[in-house]
Formats: structure tokens, C-alpha cells, sequence
């Protein structure tokens, strides 16, 4: 960076790497990679929704009355506290853009309480699953349904559920640092990729809720 | 060179209204997937469930991750992404559906959705009905 710097021409930054002609093209790279790595996240959550969709269609019966004992008052209150937290990110983007960092960094606080109660209530949850015996495989022992195939529904619910808890871990840390990062000025108007690629992030944890919500708590 | 930093600032001065307005849309659909959900719409719940989702996913995609505003390849690489777990899916799927019932191993009745039938002996625990009552035996926590 800073022998880009040395050169000295015009459109210089203080991020832009040598090997980029310019910070646009950089940003632009970055959103790249960041897709692309996206993109194989969703693929890394589809090997799940395969699963899902091989059972579900062998044990309908099961997944149906497996359903109806999953807490979907959590599911829901869970979708809307993802869906705000998307918009709260989305607000800290537009903040910093608009040069009020602060502003920023503040939706970005809310944002990590927000994963913060969706943890709670999730971790409520799986008290609960546990506590009623709602558990995968040989572990499954609870007698007010009892269908072949009822204990693949809740391996997957813990499988998939799981998975996306750790993506909400994964995006609260990212999403934490760059609330500190965004306090002490380190981005502006001209360079707040780093916001955004967080962002990307965490509205791709909330996008993979999405589906989830009405294949695990709706059936 | 300078330029298309310069028309990124260009950009920059949008209203926020437009993401409260999607955060809106996303709630309604979110109240529409649960009412619809507890309805238990016998044919159609699955269909409806996902394309709410698809909606409600395209709303996400396009305006909170700004994909409408990007260029080609970033468009490129979502769609690709999204096809092929639509193909994986897809594919997947028919071939179970399309299949004769494999052999069903021991406590896994693969295939089947019809209360557990099998042998003494070689039901898992919590399948085992027992007593005159018909009521389920009781499994035994491991």
C-alpha cells in the first residue's frame, strides 16, 4: 500500500493495493470474491436442503407431525429479528456512505444484539428439544410422536440449524470488528468495502433462515 | 482512472426509505408464510412456502445485498449458484421418487411412511408398540 502511494498520481488511496489500477476496479474485485465465496456457501447449506428434501419426501407423515412440535413462536420471532438485523446492516452501509461513521457503527451494535437474542432464543430452543427428548437418531425419545423416519427430521433440524447458528456466530465476530474498525475511522465515503462484504455476509445468514423458517417450523 | 471512484461518490446520496420499504415487504411476507404455514394447506403449503421465500430471498438479494447496482459477474455468480442447488435438488429428488422402494434396512424403513410394522426385535426402541393397550412402549432414554 504504501509504495501505491508513493507513486503519487491521481484517484491515489491509502487501501489501493499495487496491483489494482484502481480503487474501483478493487472494490469491484473484492465484491467478486466475496460472491463467489457466498456462492459456495449456499452450495455448502444445499447438501442439507438435499437431505431434507430425500426424507421429507419419504417420511411426510413424520416431518408433518415432527413439525408441529418445533417452537415456532422462536422460528418466527428468530425470522424478524434477522430480517431487522438485515436492515440495520443495510442502514450502517448507507450511513457510512453518507459520512457518519458513527451513525454506522451504532445499526452495526444493534446488529450484533439482534444475533445476540437470536442466539438466546435459539439456545432456549434447544433446551426446550432437549428437555422433551426431540433428538436426532437413537437419541430420540420423545413418545408423543412416534413415526418411522421422525428422528431424521430432528437430526436435520440440528444439523441445519446448527450449521447456521455457527454462521451467526462466524457473522457477529466479522460483524464485530468492523463496528470497532468503523468507530475509529478506519473507513470513508470513498473506501467502506469492508462493510460491505460483512454485510453480504450477514444477509446471507439471514437469506438461508429464510428457507429454513418455513421447511423446519411450517410443515 | 480516477473516474469511476469519482462515480461511486456520485452514488452515494440515496434515501434510506427504500430499505425500510423492503424490511416492510420482508415482514408482511414473513406474517403471510406463518399464517399461510398454520393452515396446513394440504397440496399447496410446500409451493407457497418456497416461493414466499424465493420473494422474500429476491428482496434481499437484489436491494439490502445490492446486487441490483452490480455488475454482470457478481449477477452471474448468484444465479449460477442458486441453479445448481435447484439442479441438485431437482435431480435428487426424482430419482428417490422414481425408484422402487430400496430394501429397508434394520430400523430404517426407507421409503416408507407407514407406522412402524417391523419385527420383534428389530424396530428401533421408541417404534416397539407394546401391551394390550396399544399404547407405545416406553423408550428408554440412552
Amino acid at each position: 500500500m504504501s509504495e501505491a502511494a508513493a507513486h503519487g498520481h491521481g484517484g491515489e488511496h491509502r487501501f489501493l493495493a499495487h496491483h489494482f489500477a484502481n480503487l474501483g476496479k478493487q472494490v469491484e474485485a473484492s465484491r467478486l470474491g466475496m460472491w463467489l465465496f457466498l456462492s459456495t456457501e449456499v452450495l455448502l447449506f444445499a447438501g442439507l436442503f438435499v437431505a431434507y428434501s430425500v426424507y421429507r419426501y419419504s417420511f411426510p407423515r413424520a416431518w408433518a407431525e415432527a413439525s408441529r412440535h418445533s417452537e415456532t413462536w422462536a422460528g418466527t420471532t428468530n425470522t424478524f429479528v434477522l430480517i431487522t438485523s438485515s436492515l440495520t446492516v443495510a442502514l450502517a452501509i448507507h450511513f457510512v456512505r453518507e459520512d457518519k461513521p458513527r451513525i454506522a457503527a451504532f445499526l452495526l451494535g444493534l446488529t450484533l444484539f439482534f444475533g445476540v437474542v437470536f442466539m438466546v432464543i435459539k439456545g432456549i430452543e434447544y433446551t426446550n428439544h432437549f428437555h422433551e427428548g426431540a433428538l436426532p437418531g437413537r437419541f430420540y425419545r420423545m413418545h408423543e410422536v412416534l413415526l418411522p423416519g421422525v428422528s431424521m427430521y430432528w437430526s436435520l433440524y440440528f444439523l441445519m440449524t446448527g450449521l447456521h447458528g455457527l454462521h451467526v456466530l462466524i457473522g457477529m465476530t466479522v460483524i464485530a470488528v468492523i463496528m470497532y474498525r468503523t468507530l475509529h475511522g478506519y473507513y470513508d465515503t470513498g473506501y467502506y468495502v469492508g462493510i460491505e462484504l460483512a454485510g453480504l455476509y450477514w444477509h446471507l445468514v439471514d437469506l438461508i433462515w429464510i428457507f429454513l423458517f418455513p421447511l423446519l417450523y411450517l410443515v | 482512472m480516477a473516474e469511476e471512484t469519482h462515480r461511486e461518490h456520485e452514488q452515494e446520496h440515496h434515501s434510506a426509505v427504500p430499505y425500510f420499504i423492503v424490511w416492510g415487504l420482508l415482514l408482511v411476507f414473513t406474517v403471510l408464510t406463518y399464517w399461510t404455514g398454520r393452515m396446513h394447506l394440504d397440496k399447496w403449503a410446500l409451493p407457497l412456502a418456497l416461493t414466499i421465500a424465493v420473494a422474500k430471498s429476491t428482496l434481499v438479494v437484489l436491494f439490502f445485498m445490492h446486487l441490483y447496482e452490480q455488475k454482470g459477474a457478481n449477477r452471474l455468480v448468484i444465479i449460477t449458484s442458486f441453479l445448481f442447488v435447484a439442479l441438485i435438488i431437482t435431480l435428487t429428488v426424482s430419482d428417490v421418487a422414481t425408484r422402487f422402494n430400496l430394501a429397508t434396512p434394520a430400523g430404517a424403513p426407507f421409503g416408507t411412511d407407514v407406522p412402524a410394522q417391523v419385527e420383534e426385535g428389530t424396530a428401533p426402541e421408541y417404534q416397539k408398540g407394546s401391551g394390550p393397550e396399544g399404547k407405545p412402549g416406553t423408550p428408554e432414554p440412552h
